[in-house]
């Protein structure tokens, strides 16, 4: 259910660590219950860009605005209303998931019941139950992965970035998440999601930007990018290759097996 | 035992355990060439050569040399003081190390994966340690060879070379087996939950970090075991002095008790080197692995702390902070500081007789008796402080994703370090009371500026460890730099002097100009300094954590 209102607007956004450009000049909007991927190559910014949104980092230059807050401004309430699921998320491993859940929405201000009652729900869909009295050091990245995205999801948020969600997830749990995906976004929920899976992209994604060296290189639906690659019959991974300008892969493996 | 694999054994884990520290240019150095520390040794020596020289120069008289009874007291005392000072500083620098370690690191060790035996890695390990503090063993050589040849006792300097390597020996091995009983301590709280798993861990801490600091406090134990037998021949009965009653007892030409302590030397070192690879072969790894708590673990309910005004997500911080302490065994020995400190400062109240009615209270006010504790208690909490952001580590994204301001954060730290201290400041109290007999007016008094110390010495501690914090994640996280620690040391102490001026004022006009001070309006103005000085600190941190949570370190 995409609406034409925007959820998250990025204006000019560049953010520089020190001598490196993560992002240059970067200009997206997200549409309310818009699912919206982020493609790349590593360290072409997708990360850095959900982080800035979310207020883990500051815009060197630019502005970002979530439902209507600045994220300067306002870097409290976009947290109230957002959900994140970082790449590799580090847990508090010396918790267990569930005291880890419990001190999440704890500490977003989830009434006793609802807690519960969510908790209970999540960790039975995600397969964890049974497995919630146990230190989070001791579940194996799948399910470290899980835990964060319940912690995300908590709260309800309107809207929601997921950097790599499904690395690590069982195929059972990723498409569980896919579909979440899909129904929270006919909720109203905009989701921003970055995966390396053309193909999940292209599945559960309305719109993808396709980032490289910082910069957007690409943007539109997946028949734009083929229309805007030249290539309106290939397969997205075509597409995404002649994009960001990466050739020569058959000579290179086979100079590898060589 | 393979002889190749332990000495390779020995220089991984010696690489492994400086490389795990810091990445300074002298650990990046000493690690790229192990050989370095050899060469600093012999450097040390040679130093040392000079400085013993210069010993002997400075006590001989008219440049003759030196000869009687003042060399051999000197040589006595020197020689005697070399092995119990190396198995002292061997095991101190080892303790130091193994409390700092971090439990996650440890149980992904490449060691536990390799087929290597018990055996193997105890010696391993004390050869490494032995190797890495080996310039001290130099500088003990490097000094005591020009008294020795000076003072015409050679042979006694030979003789003290393997009893001095014996006592790092004892040393380096009575580290292995606290390691194993951390691992094992460890291990077994951790497959228990519940508040009192949570008060046995820290009890259980503090208990090792006592026993093992009064295992090389040889005052106490001669005090201990005189008061036994009593007899003067107490030291003989403590293991810790037998290397040093060896190399004594030669040097009186008792050559009969010599063997027989060198002997017992030797007995000790096997005995604590049997030990030390039983229970590593018993406790080989820690686990942290698959651990239950409540079984599946069920979510809090509303808790008692709202009744003190506290917000939902204050308390869930705070439940976390005592989570975090309780249960990460880096951050367990954190948590015993303030609480042991105050206990450390006590010992010599319980090795001395408690000042009686007679001897003076008109003269010293309990009060400047007790109040010693709250330094203590005040550096403890300063520590707690400039380590308790810089512990997030990468953790930190959990925070600062979530909708927390600074100053819920630096509130739940607080918070967490107020507790932890208020336990060391009722052991003063407690020990003011039954040791000191002080009055209740003093322990009111007592408790009352305690309470604002820490809270001034915690802010501080935070104000510093958001100004300089160490988040990188390794087997010995520090939390806090270098150059925080340093200044967080020396401001700690300055506020501490600026909260203690109207107590030593009030002590100096007493005792030098007998003029008295209500002892309530001197607390009180202590307590006032320390409680701007807590708020001014507490300001001064808030703008760090700020920018803490809204950037991310790298």
């Amino acid at each position: 259910m995409t609406s034409t209102v925007s959820s998250i607007d990025v204006s000019h956004l560049t953010k520089a660590y020190g001598s490196t450009v993560a992002l240059n000049d970067v200009t997206l909007s997200v549409s309310t219950g818009e699912v919206r991927g982020l493609l790349g190559p590593n360290g072409s910014g997708k990360s850095s860009l959900m982080k800035t949104i979310i207020g883990l980092t500051k815009p060197s230059y630019g502005s970002i605005q979530v439902l209507g807050y600045d994220v300067r401004a306002n870097p409290m309430e976009i947290k109230k209303i957002v959900g994140y699921v970082p790449e590799s998320p580090r847990l508090y491993e010396f918790l267990t998931a569930t005291e880890y859940l419990d001190f999440i929405a704890d500490v977003r201000g989830i009434p006793y019941e609802q807690k519960k009652e969510r908790i209970a729900r999540f960790v039975d869909a995600l397969d964890l139950e049974g497995k919630q009295g146990d230190m989070i050091s001791s579940y194996s990245q799948g399910m470290k992965q899980k835990v964060a995205i319940i912690g995300a999801l908590l709260h309800r948020p309107r809207v929601l970035l997921m950097d790599e969600p499904l690395n690590g997830l069982d195929p059972k749990s990723a498409r569980l998440v896919k579909q979440l995906i899909h129904g929270l976004a006919r909720e109203g929920v905009s989701v921003m999601f970055s995966t390396h899976i053309l193909e999940i992209a292209e599945a559960i994604c309305d719109k993808l930007t396709i980032l490289q060296g910082g910069k957007i290189l690409a943007e539109g639906t997946s028949k734009d990018l083929r229309e805007n690659a030249g290539l309106p019959g290939s397969g997205l991974e075509d597409v995404f290759l002649k994009l960001t300008g990466t050739k020569g892969v058959e000579e290179i493996v086979e100079a590898l097996i060589r | 035992m393979r002889l190749p694999v332990l000495f390779k054994f020995a220089k991984v884990l010696m690489i492994s355990r400086l490389r795990s520290t810091r990445r300074s240019i002298v650990s990046r150095s000493i690690t790229s060439r192990p050989i370095l520390i050899g060469i600093i040794g012999i450097v040390l020596f040679v130093a040392a050569l000079f400085f013993g020289y210069l010993t002997t120069v400075f006590l001989s008289s008219g440049g003759a040399p030196l000869a009687g009874p003042v060399a051999h007291q000197l040589v006595v005392t020197i020689f005697g003081g070399i092995p119990l000072f190396l198995a002292g500083f061997y095991f101190t620098m080892g303790l130091l190390w193994e409390v700092n370690a971090s439990t996650e690191a440890e149980s992904t060790d490449a060691i536990n994966w390799l087929p290597i035996t018990p055996g193997e890695y105890v010696a391993a390990s004390a050869l490494s340690t032995s190797y890495t503090y080996s310039p001290l063993l130099m500088v003990a050589f490097g000094y005591a060879l020009p008294i020795g040849i000076l003072t015409g006792n050679l042979a006694g300097f030979l003789a003290l070379i393997p009893i001095a390597l014996l006592s790092t020996s004892v040393g380096s091995v009575s580290v292995e087996i606290l390691r194993s009983a951390l691992a094992s301590a460890s291990t077994a709280f951790n497959k228990l939950g519940g508040r009192i798993t949570v008060m046995m861990r820290i009890l259980g801490i503090i208990l090792i970090l006592l026993v093992t600091q009064l295992l090389f406090s040889g005052v106490f134990l001669i005090q201990i075991i005189s008061s036994l037998v009593g007899t003067s021949a107490a030291a003989s009965f403590v293991p810790v002095f037998w290397p040093t009653l060896a190399i004594t007892n030669l040097l009186q030409s008792d050559f009969l008790g010599s063997a027989g302590f060198l002997g017992l030397s030797t007995a000790l070192f096997l005995f604590l080197s049997y030990i030390a690879i039983s229970l590593r072969a018993k406790y080989w790894a820690v686990t942290p692995g698959a651990i239950h708590f409540t079984g599946a673990g069920s979510v809090s309910g509303p808790s008692w702390l709202g009744y003190l005004g506290l917000s939902s997500p204050s308390i869930a911080m705070l439940k976390r902070e005592i989570r975090s302490a309780t249960r990460r065994k880096e951050v367990v020995r954190l948590m015993a500081i303030p609480i042991i400190m105050p206990i450390m400062i006590s010992f010599p109240a319980i090795f001395s007789p408690a000042p009686s009615s007679t001897s003076g209270p008109a003269q010293i006010d309990p009060i400047f008796l007790v109040i010693p504790f709250l330094f203590g208690i005040g550096l403890g909490s300063l520590f707690l402080g400039m380590t308790s952001i810089g512990q997030e580590g990468r953790r930190l994204w959990n925070i600062s994703a979530l909708p927390v301001s600074a100053n819920m954060l630096v509130k739940s730290k607080l918070l967490f370090t107020f507790l932890v201290s208020s336990i060391g400041l009722g052991l003063g109290a407690l020990v003011s009371a039954l040791l000191l007999h002080a009055s209740i007016l003093v322990i009111l008094g007592f408790l009352g500026l305690g309470i604002v110390v820490i809270l001034a010495e915690a802010s501080l501690g935070i104000a510093i460890g958001s100004r300089f914090p160490d988040f990188s994640d390794g087997p010995r996280p520090r939390f806090v730099t270098v150059i925080g620690s340093i200044i967080g040391a020396i401001l700690g102490i300055v506020e501490m002097a600026t909260m203690a001026l109207p107590i030593i004022l009030s002590f100096i006009l007493r005792t030098f100009l007998s003029i008295l001070m209500p002892l309530q309006f001197v607390l009180a103005l202590s307590g006032a300094v320390a409680g701007l000085l807590a708020w001014i600190a507490y300001s001064i941190s808030i703008k760090p954590v700020d920018s803490i949570l809204s950037e991310l370190p790298n």
